[in-house]
């Protein structure tokens, strides 16, 4: 047996090498800056279809990132919330790529927060302005109408109570004493009746209101059937209140993980307070996470269709966002090791459960894509196909088949199924390499479609040469990130060095 | 078992160890002394022994794969071959050709996994060779301890290497605390 390495000896941790990261991070800087910076001139030259075009860019290059940030603060959860042992060493890693998530949240906001580019993406905000608009124009008219119909209806209630109390009156003259008693009520309830009408006299303020949004909603599902049905969930303000909500929490949960983490790298009196801290807090931050993560994804792809809806759409993004964050991780972990770094620590057994998590996500990946592809093409709904029917038109249905069917799944799960591959440090980062390459592709397919449609009013498919820009928005967003993800992984220790558990990453085997 | 005692080769020779140290190196040596039939039993699994006892690769994993690709092209051939050609079901208009495939893949997914477990349950049966009604080394009282806190090493004496006097010998240099040899049942 080789001697079990004990986690005395490696208590210190282990610091980036500056002085080989630095030159590194100049590079990402200088791609992620020019490209940024090429990017806004072409958007300001470019006009038209183009310039709207470019929004999709934007939004494909921030979810590509986005998705392998907030994967890693999955696997972080989940290495917490399971006590798992083996990852301790590569923890550090899931830590710090998650904590670009903030990063990615700013880079986020010109499409948010800019009504122009903003519209471009998502049809449902000019859609309620139109309603607005055309709302505005016509409220007064409408509810004018609507209040002297109301007016002129107590009036005739008025005119006919009077006229029939004549009646009455003179009818309980002549009346027997039994006949008395029904005449009085009959008056009683007819007098109350057109009591409850006044009450909704339209001189009065809360009834004018409640009047007011009444004509407002029908006019909504009148002139948008289909967003007024969703307009509880899809307006201006609680989307608003979302973004920044989901921000805050994606953000603050692995601020704090990565804070208590760091912190119990030099706290070696209360190690284990940390990490029960850690695991506690772990368990009730995964709800939080699923929840932001799915409706994140409703708010930011789903809604890119406001009439389409798919009840799998969060867990298929899910994961996507687990696999390739596991590619990152590994790939990452390879460029550490091949620049000197972890060489004592990390070897083929961390590789080898690495690679497996990625094998089981693939399978996952499949069978989430597939078993939302096959309900709606089975049930065969026109509200559901719309989806698929883009997406399997003209060159989209090759593009599927090549790139998401072979090249997502098959080839990946074959070449993964082989132990050999998931222990060779070279072989599995080439693994890793095609899965984020396929993960862009299946990203591409899920925004980019939308594109020609929604600008060209269903014209066209694609805008020329727009794919130019989806590259330029990919180097752009994907210089900065890799850039903080560098910053960050200098800021402490490359694997937590004080965890109770290193000793069992340390002599990990399976 | 007392009339056996007499037999010039036993059946095996159990060798107990101290703990499983003792015994992972004890599995080292008998791993470069080149014995072929022999096992360790412990209480609990010893992470790192399959590589002590010089074990390669299970060639289970190839036999599963065989399984579950016959699985794969039964389904693919099944299905293709009595919706596609035989007698073809048109359902909601759907094309019944190549394009169908994605109504398929459920019986494609099934049928790869069923011949896959097939493969495992009764290949594992095949390469451990049960089922048997007995095993000699039941006949032993030292082996029964491995499920209590023994770390037990069982030589067979169907080794080329294997002989009496030698492999005592040699079990107890590499640190025996007891050895027993079994004998086989009459028959």
């Amino acid at each position: 047996m080789s001697a079990l390495k004990s986690a005395e000896d490696y208590k210190t941790g282990e610091i980036l090498n500056s002085a080989k990261a630095a030159p590194i991070r100049v590079l990402f800087s200088t791609i992620g800056g020019g490209a940024t910076l090429l990017f806004i001139i072409v958007a300001l030259l470019s006009k038209g279809e183009f310039q709207k075009g470019m929004a999709y860019s934007w939004l494909f290059a921030i979810v590509y990132f986005l998705t392998l940030s907030v994967g890693c603060i999955f696997w972080t959860l989940l290495h917490h919330a399971s006590n798992s042992g083996w990852g301790v060493l590569v923890r550090r890693l899931m830590e710090t790529v998650g904590s670009v998530v903030p990063a990615l949240f700013v880079l986020a906001l010109p499409i948010v927060m800019i009504p122009g580019i903003r519209d471009a993406l998502w049809e449902w905000f000019p859609e309620t302005h139109r309603v607005n608009e055309e709302w505005a124009v016509q409220k007064e008219d409408v509810v004018r109408k609507k209040f002297e119909e109301m007016k002129s209806g107590i009036d005739a209630g008025q005119l006919a109570l009077d006229a029939r109390k004549k009646e009455w009156s003179a009818g309980l003259e002549k009346a027997q004493p039994g006949e008395k008693v029904r005449i009085e009520a009959e008056m009683a309830a007819a007098e109350a009746s057109q009591e409850r009408l006044k009450e909704a006299d339209p001189s009065k303020a809360p009834v004018q209101n409640e009047v007011e949004d009444e004509a407002e909603a029908e006019h909504f599902k009148h002139a948008s059937p289909v967003l007024a049905s969703k307009r509880g969930y899809l307006n201006p303000g609680f989307w608003y209140f979302r973004y920044f909500m989901f921000g805050i929490a994606l953000s603050g949960i692995i601020y704090l993980l990565r804070s208590w983490s760091l912190r119990s790298d030099s706290d070696a009196a209360n190690a284990g307070k940390w990490f029960r801290l850690m695991r506690k807090w772990s368990c009730g931050f995964l709800p939080l996470f699923a929840v932001s993560w799915t409706f994140l994804m409703f708010d930011w792809l789903m809604a890119l269709d406001y009439t389409w809806f798919s009840t799998m759409w969060g867990v298929y993004l899910f994961a996507g966002a687990a696999l390739n964050s596991m590619a990152f991780l590994i790939i990452l972990l390879v460029g550490l090791q091949r620049s000197g770094h972890l060489l004592k620590v990390v070897n083929a057994e961390h590789y080898h459960i690495m690679g497996k998590l990625m094998h089981v996500f693939v399978i996952f990946w499949a069978y989430i894509a597939y078993s939302q592809f096959v309900l709606i093409w089975y049930a065969n709904m026109t509200e559901e196909t719309k989806f698929y029917l883009l997406r399997n038109s003209d060159g989209w249905n090759l593009y599927a088949k090549v790139f998401l069917v072979a090249g997502h799944f098959f080839l990946p799960f074959v070449f993964l199924l082989i132990r050999a591959m998931k222990k060779n440090m070279t072989w599995i980062a080439a693994a890793a390499l095609w899965n984020l390459a396929m993960h862009f592709f299946d990203l591409y397919y899920v925004v980019i479609p939308e594109r020609g449609p929604s600008l060209s009013g269903g014209e066209s498919l694609l805008v020329p040469y727009a794919w130019i820009t989806d590259v330029l928005a990919f180097l752009a967003v994907g210089g900065i990130f890799c850039y903080f993800v560098l910053r960050n992984l200098g800021q402490g220790s490359l694997y937590p060095c004080r965890d109770p558990r290193l000793d069992e990453s340390l002599n990990l085997t399976n | 078992m007392s009339d056996t005692k007499t037999s010039p080769i036993p059946f095996a020779f159990v060798a107990e160890f101290e703990n499983a140290t003792e015994l992972y190196h004890a599995a080292e040596h008998v791993r470069d002394e080149g014995f072929k039939r022999w096992d360790v039993h412990t209480p609990y699994p010893v992470h790192g022994m399959d590589h002590a006892m010089g074990l390669g690769k299970s060639w289970l994993s190839a036999l599963v794969l065989a399984g579950g690709t016959t699985g794969f092209l039964t389904a693919l051939f099944l299905q293709f071959f009595t919706q596609g050609s035989l007698y073809p079901t048109i359902v909601q208009g759907k094309p019944a050709n190549l394009s169908t495939i994605p109504a398929f893949f459920p019986v494609l997914f099934e049928l790869t996994i069923l011949f896959s477990a097939f493969s495992v349950l009764f290949g594992l049966l095949i390469v451990i060779m049960l089922p048997r009604w007995n095993h000699p080394l039941f006949n032993s009282e030292l082996f029964k301890k491995f499920s209590d806190d023994g770390f037990i090493l069982v030589i067979e004496s169907r080794n080329r290497k294997f002989d009496v006097e030698g492999t005592r010998a040699f079990l107890e240099k590499i640190g025996a605390k007891r050895i027993e040899a079994v004998e086989e049942d009459p028959v």
